[in-house]
């Protein structure tokens, strides 16, 4: 050991996000070219040298930053920097920094910041600015993380393909010698169909036909394809849907792999499309209870495998759709079937496919026509009956009554239409509130048609209605983001300091309420946070720099209650979206703190662009 | 005043008398600072570990130093040395840590005392409990034949204890100590008895002590220097 460390100052700093993903050697550099100053309240303003930026990092006490108008940036304590907006933009220092309580704060000179910067991408990340692109890297680390649950690392690369103008004799000859059970057709590298085994057996052999047949003639003309980078799951379910057994793998018009169910089968990750598929094997309720007892397995299976949040959300709304459906299905067998059609019609985080642990139901129906008052008992028992079983299955009935089972909520197509254009014409900000979650509304079970005709005159009504807008605006920026993070305590912007936060209503609910102004705005038909934002883009409706940061910040903050959740789950705890700053590591706690203020400035862009208010 | 006076004068024949001139330039420097704010004066912090408290017999085994520099502390400075003694660290090594086989490529005395000095010619020295780590660089340099001279410095103890006693005149035991005084400014808690990292204590105490007084701009080194 070289005697002339100092060891007090190197371990505080091996322990301190980025510094800790330094090697050895660069920590010990950092802690030799560090300076030691000590702020007092007295002097009640650090004197910050705007021609020599540095690094400010606070070893004990703490500093607030705020605008020269005195607006809060920031409040930091023990471990927090200040001072790198300036080092990073290279712009002269305009933040004021107040000492709260005296302290102890290491400066880090200029150069050796943009030392670290330039020789670790890490450290670099971590300062960057962009958080947008801090949050992004974050992202693609964790992707490969979670390769092993992608189909691009189960697929079959090596595809053997064929044009259509062959025969099928020698495609049968090719499949036969390549021991394949199907060829993937190109036309000039663009695939253009698939011919499998079942096909030539078919529409072949079956028929009587022979080999000189074409193979545009017997494939599968734009057979369903699916993405490299989707999660098993996805592919488990479209060839469930499809019935079918081969999928080619498509990227940007080029087929690049296929893959088939015994590819799926082989990977042995098939566990929610198993729950899915026992869920549609049970014939009791009793049986169903016990198999939606998986689902807080199957939740943190999937936490732990660290797949995506988005896609989290995704297969447990599946689950519960699959639950939804067959719940509804085991009482039409006693019940017969239903008088007239109707739609089970799911509302809130079912709706928008995101749901997580200890969700409640949100559901409705609608039905075709007027009831009689047999017709109304039919529906009042199969609702009923659904949502107490949903219930016993660890769907919570909804607080506020929005169910099936409420007759307010059995209302015929024309009435649902009548209601939405009561929320939407005349739109009274506290009736609106409540109404929300009607607004991120999908199809569940039966006819389909009937909430399709309710989605497009509700989007008719909502798509450039600047007065509803602006209502539902308004009560959207009624809750904002925390500022940041202050010891054990979350500070609000008002500068309050609170014990913890709740990450779905401080966080991922304020962006779904800001992304479905966006999206009711231009009349889109999606309901999911992420989809709308996708098209949102697509249709040029937001600025892209907003939307991409709103989906890394969604998911972001996702994952992150769903850690929690997984926490609380293995700690036999109960599951909530409640989190403790104490449990953040400190990198958890500026990444948090990005995504928060990436909220707070897109509730800027509403509040600029629905409200006009500047 | 009188204090002003007296320092001037002792000063002036310390630089007068001493031999070394690496001492001389020392003096010199404290002389033509008294009047400074402490914010323009170049401090060296420093702790020794020893083999007992009795300046007469018992021995300095290691000594840490590290520099103040405009009202910053500077880590690329510190250093660090280990002294050749007589005989064996004893019991004293469960205080400081430091073994009797650690000291086998340890510096001899004289050499330590020539880069000592060499180091503070143009420095002011800082220490909590400076009396004791004074008494025995002095009683060092008698030995070595340097004849004894008087070594000025600035203590963070006897600042704590005047600032402590304007509070409550009758002082707990242990109220003094080190890491005591540091929690009364919100200063982290290390674990003692490295020298280095007690000198870098020391030095972060002053800052937190002067900054408490009025700032580093407002008070000069005459105010703080105490003789041993």
């Amino acid at each position: 050991m070289d005697n002339s460390e100092l060891q007090p100052i190197i371990d505080f700093m091996r322990k301190l996000a980025p510094f800790d993903s330094l090697p050895e050697q660069g920590i010990k550099q950092c802690c030799q070219a560090l300076t030691i100053a000590y702020y007092s309240k007295q002097q009640k303003l650090v004197p910050v040298d705007s021609n020599a930026p540095q690094l400010y990092i606070v070893r004990s006490g703490a500093f607030e930053v705020t605008t020269e108008q005195g607006d809060l940036i920031d409040r930091v304590g023990e471990g927090q920097y200040f001072g790198f907006s300036g080092l990073l933009s290279g712009e002269k220092v305009v933040n004021q920094i107040h000492i709260l309580e005296d302290g102890l704060v290491y400066h880090l000179p200029a150069k050796m910041f943009d030392e670290l910067r330039a020789n670790s991408q890490s450290f670099d990340r971590f300062f960057n600015q962009a958080f947008a692109k801090r949050l992004r890297n974050q992202g693609t680390l964790q992707h490969d993380n979670i390769s092993t649950a992608r189909i691009t690392h189960i697929m079959s690369r090596d595809l053997t393909t064929i044009t259509a103008d062959a025969s099928i004799h020698q495609a049968a000859l090719l499949m036969s010698k390549k021991r394949l059970s199907s060829l993937v057709v190109v036309d000039q590298e663009k695939l253009c169909g698939i011919l499998t085994d079942r096909d030539l057996r078919n529409r072949v052999l079956a028929k009587g036909l022979n080999g000189d047949l074409l193979v545009g003639q017997i494939m599968t003309k734009d057979p369903v394809i699916i993405e490299p980078n989707v999660l098993m799951f996805e592919a488990m379910l479209k060839m469930s849907e499809n019935n079918i057994h081969h999928l080619p793998v498509v990227h940007v018009g080029r087929p690049v792999g296929i893959i088939t169910s015994t590819d799926l089968i082989r990977s042995q990750s098939s566990q929610p499309l198993l729950l899915i598929g026992q869920i549609e094997r049970q014939n009791s309720l009793e049986a169903l209870i016990k198999v939606s007892q998986k689902i807080p397995d199957l939740l943190h299976n999937l936490i732990s495998s660290d797949a995506k949040a988005i896609e989290i959300g995704r297969i447990l709304t599946s689950v519960t759709d699959s639950l939804t459906r067959r719940l509804i299905v085991l009482k039409q067998e006693q019940l017969g079937p239903a008088p007239m059609g109707f739609c089970w019609l799911a509302f809130g985080s079912q709706g928008r496919q995101d749901q997580m642990a200890g969700s409640d139901q949100d559901n409705a129906l609608i039905l075709e026509r007027d009831t009689t008052a047999a017709e109304k008992d039919y529906f009042k028992q199969l609702s009923e009956s659904v949502c107490s079983a949903l219930n016993e299955c660890g769907f919570p009935f909804c607080p506020g009554n929005i169910m099936a089972q409420n007759p307010q909520w059995q209302l015929t197509l024309q009435q649902w239409q009548q209601q939405f254009s009561s929320w939407v014409k005349t739109p009274q900000p506290s009736a609106l509130l409540n109404a929300t979650i009607f607004f991120d509304m999908r199809g569940i079970f039966g006819d389909l048609t009937l909430l399709n005709t309710l989605q497009s005159s509700v989007l008719k009504n909502t798509k450039g209605n600047d007065i509803f807008i602006a209502a539902l605006s308004k009560n959207a920026l009624q809750s904002t983001p925390p500022l940041g993070f202050f010891r054990s305590f979350v500070i609000e912007r008002d500068g309050s300091e609170v014990k913890g936060i709740d990450l779905k209503h401080k966080g991922n609910a304020l962006i779904n309420d800001i992304v479905r102004i966006y999206a009711l705005a231009a009349g889109i038909n999606e309901v999911n946070t992420t989809k709308r934002l996708e098209s949102l883009m697509a249709k040029s409706k937001i600025d892209k720099d907003i939307a991409m940061s709103l989906l890394d910040a969604w998911e972001f903050i996702a994952h992150k209650r769903l850690i929690n959740q997984g926490q609380q789950f293995n700690n036999n705890e109960p599951v909530s979206n409640y989190i403790l700053p104490d449990s953040l590591s400190s990198l958890v706690r500026h990444q948090l703190k990005d995504a928060f203020k990436v909220i707070h400035e897109a509730q800027g862009t509403v509040r600029l662009k629905f409200l006009r208010q500047f | 005043m009188f204090k002003q006076w007296w320092l001037q004068y002792k000063l002036k024949r310390l630089i007068k008398n001493s031999k070394l001139a690496a001492l001389k330039a020392h003096y010199q420097y404290l002389l033509t600072h008294l009047h400074q704010p402490i914010s323009d004066i170049k401090l060296l912090a420093l702790d020794i570990e020893m083999t007992g408290l009795n300046h007469k017999k018992d021995q300095m085994v290691s000594i840490g130093v590290i520099p103040i520099i405009n009202a910053e502390i500077q880590p690329q400075f510190a250093q660090y040395k280990l002294m050749k003694i007589e005989g064996s660290v004893g019991q004293s090594a469960v205080i400081h840590g430091i073994l009797d086989k650690d000291l086998a490529n340890a510096l001899p005395l004289e050499e330590v005392l020539q880069w000592l000095f060499e180091q503070c010619k143009d420095k002011v020295l800082v220490a909590h409990h400076a009396q004791l780590d004074l008494q025995f660089l002095r009683q060092s340099l008698s030995s070595s034949g340097a004849h004894s001279f008087a070594l000025l410095g600035i203590d963070t103890l006897i600042i704590e204890k005047e600032r402590e006693q304007r509070k409550h005149p009758v002082l707990k035991t242990g109220s003094l100590r080190l890491n005591a005084c540091r929690e009364r400014y919100n200063l982290p808690i290390y674990n003692a008895h490295n020298a280095l990292t007690d000198a870098l204590a020391c030095a972060e105490l002053l800052l937190a002590q002067l900054n408490k007084m009025g700032g580093l701009d407002n008070i000069t080194l005459v105010q703080l220097l105490t003789k041993r």
